[in-house]
């Protein structure tokens, strides 16, 4: 069944993928002949439990943004403090080579998709074949049927020392309901390190639905820092699908910062498939009015001495809501493999909820394996404290959600860039203390 | 960080299989020491499902006509439904047109005194006191047979004190008022797909009521057996303590071995009004199935408390060790101010086993609070998972919540799975959930081993060490039990 919000992109997708020929085209048709089949996922689609897809099916967007070549962007709106190398920048979809700053490099490729689709197409027959065959991965089946562009940023083996790479996605404003679809691919070839900035930002006031799917492959001792920083505008829907491959003693470390946007979902899917390969995460979300993020991770152990460690944190003021899933799995025969999960949640309004599962499913004896969820409030005696030091309760109250979400980005090495992170949170916490009966314990 | 989890602090290694497992081997050959059958006449519908068959059992046992057209609302409720599929268990087609929904010892016993031999042997062998023995052990017991109760003991003794302990079937027929006033208010007759399917067909169960401030004098029990084959037994138990008042009960269960599949659809509902408190506990030994994963029962059970008065009080208590499938979630509806849910359950799978267990904790009134303490084990080539829901709805400020789940894996095949859910809408509330999974440790082990203990009964111990938080909280008697049958169902998973 198409909806009102499918239905024209499905169109749109028909047009495209009508005058490829080869494996592009028929990945392209695969995915809308799939998204025709199914349509958006059930009502009570697990994947979808605590995050409604009523509302976004009704509206229409129009795909893509035909004057994202020529709209102005606030040279403001791109700076992060701390990070001055190589820049990719895209507005509404489309790739601004005059925003961009790409420098030759030694051992660094940055391209876009659409560059790489001309020249060396059958370099990406692997990842861009990647069929999506559950019904719920809707945003991922359009992504596949419909991302034409997006940074490909690849490292040669062994190279390390390389400059922050920064890739800027920009919700511009533009005068119709837009969605941009982009697909995002990051090798980091053998023993080879490499760090990126993912910044999302948008100009305010403006709706539109991003689209952004990212393919990391990560081969033999290699290693790939990712910083997702996300303050897109607060009226944007967003889907974000990372996922991740890491081979023999590779390493994927990951923060991710949600500060924007009306609606959010990230799916984060990580693989480790090669011996000793390690995955970090570190997250935090922090929701005001009625925003609503929906972060769902899942990592598998599919080989020995494999380790996860992920600790992210929630923050749900006014009516917000809140989602966390973070699953582990470990495969048969992944003997060693040590998963931990932590989730933290302070809930600071009425109005607002966390909802939080933390999954194990378990099919090795030799595991280490164990994971925490909590929902709470500020420690009263640590407020008590804080304003016994002369703090106003307010001031008490940001200091110590500060600290709370801290864990998430304190291990960021480059200090300006950390120093933004912080102001960035701390304008978003609460403002006005909301005072409620609280009892027992604290958290 | 949980003990569960020090245990398996050491780098992981490989322990070498003991040489001289004959002795595992041949234990590996489980006993299933209640898998007899007794041989007794039986009234016994034939196999099928048509609202003939509703009337008919309800005809059968007197029903008033509302209670007939309970039934047939929630069977033809059921006819409108799907089986979920949403667990995580592999469950082989069920024909429900092939089960026979009435089976029962043909004669009819006016007392205990007139229960032939081979029944009271039965209950012997299993270790249930029905007879003289039941003075000695203090336990009021109700014995379900198939489909039906064959006796209930300390009826007199129980009734001086104002405390209703009978079959459903009983209770329907003497106390229509208070059947019809709670029986399905707690697990509505459309809940889900079993409990329909219970409502329509269910043929006894026990029934208690502790009216107020009365503090139950002994502890009651049930004992349900499933004797006959290609039956269903669908049982519905209805607990109700007033104002102030308590009750501990305990049920156990055991079935014959066969290599059919075997449904056991139960309903129990607790209601606990202000300031009552019941303690739920049960011992299921349904026949597991062979180690080929061959028969065992389906144990789909809905199991709900209602803490419906302020400062009432629902402990749930479970040791599952039997059961091809067991799906099933005692939960609490903590709807009552400071009322107070737990739920306390061990549960193991071995061989093919499949469990899918856990438990719902909705707090509705204010300070309400609840504990969760979930030990899974898993053996063999079964899969074991944990799933529960922590729900904190809009006004239960000053909610607590603390759930704890550890799993232990013995041996490469198997599987152990946690799957909780945590929804929160109140800022007032505080829920903490932590799990862990890991293996026997090899120091601990090898320690044991150091001491002069088999590798058995090594395991035996650390396993006792995993439950006891859980066995604690079981009654003596039952305590007792259940520690034999986990060791009894851990024989042979070494090796």
């Amino acid at each position: 069944m198409a909806t009102g919000f499918l239905e024209p992109l499905i169109a749109e997708g028909a047009t495209l993928a009508g005058g490829q020929a080869g494996w592009l085209g028929r990945v392209r048709a695969n995915a809308l002949a799939q998204l025709a089949r199914d349509g958006m996922p059930a009502a009570r689609s697990e994947a979808w439990k605590y995050t409604s897809l009523r509302a976004l099916a009704q509206r229409a967007y129009q795909r893509g943004d035909s004057d994202a070549a020529g709209r102005s962007i606030d040279a403001g709106l791109l700076a992060l403090p701390g990070v001055d190398g190589p820049r990719l920048v895209f507005v509404n979809g489309a790739f601004r080579a005059d925003l961009s700053r790409i420098e030759p490099i030694d051992g660094l490729q940055l391209h876009t998709l659409s560059q790489v689709l001309e020249s060396d197409a059958d370099s990406l027959q692997g990842p861009l074949s990647r069929s999506f065959d559950d019904a719920a991965d809707v945003f991922a089946r359009l992504n596949t049927a419909l991302a034409g562009d997006g940074p490909v940023i690849r490292v040669a083996a062994g190279r390390r020392d390389l400059p922050l790479v920064h890739l800027v996605l920009i919700g511009a404003a533009a005068s119709t309901e837009l969605a941009w679809h982009l697909r995002g691919i990051i090798e980091v070839g053998e023993g080879a390190a490499l760090r990126v900035v993912e910044h999302h930002v948008g100009e305010s006031g403006q709706a539109h639905f991003g689209n952004l799917l990212t393919q990391i492959a990560v081969a033999a001792g290699g290693r790939l820092d990712l910083l997702q920083v996300q303050n897109s505008s607060e009226s944007a829907s967003l889907f974000r699908r990372s996922e991740a491959r890491l081979a023999a003693d590779a390493q994927l470390e990951m923060r991710s910062i949600e500060a924007g946007t009306a609606w959010l979902r990230h799916d984060l899917a990580v693989t480790l498939a090669g011996d000793r390969s390690r995955f970090v995460s570190r997250g935090v979300f922090a929701l005001r009015g009625r925003q609503h993020a929906d972060t769902r991770l899942d990592v598998r152990h599919a080989a020995r001495d494999t380790a996860c460690d992920i600790v992210w944190r929630g923050v749900a003021d006014q009516r917000s809501r809140g989602v966390f899933h973070g699953a582990i799995t470990v495969n048969p025969g992944a003997d060693g493999s040590d998963a931990q999960l932590s989730n933290k949640n302070l809930l600071l309004s009425a109005q607002a909820e966390i909802d939080s599962q933390p999954v194990l499913e378990i099919y090795a004896d030799e595991v280490k394996a164990a994971h925490g969820a909590t929902v709470g409030q500020l420690d009263e005696q640590a407020l008590f404290y804080l304003r016994s030091r002369g703090l106003s309760a307010q001031q008490a109250r940001s200091l110590l959600t500060l600290a709370f979400c801290r864990i998430a980005f304190d291990s960021i090495e480059n200090t300006a860039l950390r120093e933004h992170v912080d102001a960035l949170l701390l304008e978003r916490l609460p403002e006005e203390v909301e005072e409620f009966a609280s009892e027992g314990a604290p958290a | 960080m949980t003990q569960a989890m020090q245990r398996a602090e050491p780098a992981p290694r490989e322990v070498p299989p003991s040489p001289g497992n004959e002795h595992i081997v041949e234990a590996m050959n489980r006993r299933y020491d209640a898998g007899f059958v007794t041989d007794i006449e039986t009234d016994s519908l034939p196999p099928g499902l048509n609202e003939g068959v509703v009337r008919w059992i309800s005809e059968r046992k007197g029903e008033p006509a509302w209670m007939t057209e309970w039934r047939l609302a929630a069977y033809r409720h059921w006819l409108t439904m799907i089986a979920p599929e949403w667990a995580k268990l592999r469950i082989g087609p069920i024909d429900f047109q092939t089960i026979s929904y009435y089976s029962a010892p043909k004669a009819k016993y006016k007392s205990l005194a007139d229960v032939p031999k081979e029944l009271i042997d039965t209950y012997d062998k299993l270790g249930v006191p029905l007879h003289e023995r039941a003075k000695l052990a203090g336990v009021a017991v109700d014995a379900v047979f198939d489909s039906v109760s064959v006796g209930t003991t300390f009826q007199k003794e129980l009734a001086d004190v104002g405390v209703i302990f009978c079959s459903m079937s009983e209770a329907i027929r003497s106390h229509p008022e208070l059947v019809r006033q709670y029986l399905g208010s707690v697990v509505p007759t459309a809940d889900n797909y079993f409990a329909a399917l219970n409502s329509a067909v269910f043929s006894d169960g026990s029934f208690v009521f502790i009216p107020k401030g009365v503090r139950c004098p002994m502890e009651l029990s049930t004992y349900f057996r499933i004797n006959a084959g290609h039956t269903g037994q669908f049982e519905r138990t209805l607990i109700i303590a007033e104002e102030g008042a308590s009750v501990s009960y305990l049920e156990g269960c055991t079935a014959p071995m066969r290599d059919e599949n075997q449904l056991h659809a139960a309903v129990v509902e607790l209601v606990a009004l202000d300031d009552a408190n019941i303690k739920y506990s049960t011992v299921q030994n349904w026949y597991p199935g062979d180690e080929n994963g061959v028969g065992g029962i389906y144990n789909f059970v809905t199991k709900r408390g209602d803490c419906r008065g302020a400062r009432s009080k629902i402990v749930w208590t479970q040791v599952e060790t039997g059961s091809a499938i067991t799906w099933k979630y005692p939960s609490c509806v903590l709807r009552g101010d400071d009322s107070v849910g737990e739920f306390h359950s061990v549960a193991l799978t071995h061989h093919h086993q499949q469990a899918d267990t856990g438990t719902k904790m909705i707090h509705i009134g204010r300070n309400t609070k609840s504990k969760i303490i979930a030990k899974g084990i898993s053996a063999g080539r079964s899969q074991n998972s944990y799933r529960g829901l922590v729900k904190i709805e809009k006004g239960a400020s000053g909610a607590r919540n603390y759930t704890q789940c550890d799993s232990l894996l013995i041996g490469k095949q198997c599987g152990a799975h946690t799957f909780p859910y945590i929804e929160v809408k109140n800022p007032g509330a505080i829920v903490e959930h932590e799990a862990t999974t890991s293996k026997i440790s090899d120091d601990q082990m090898f320690y044991c081993r150091s001491r002069g203990i088999a590798e058995e009964d090594a395991v035996s111990l650390i396993v006792d060490g995993f439950c006891k938080q859980v066995f604690r909280e079981l009654p003596m008697e039952f305590a007792v039990e259940a520690k034999k049958l986990l060791d009894l169902s851990l024989e042979g998973a070494v090796g």
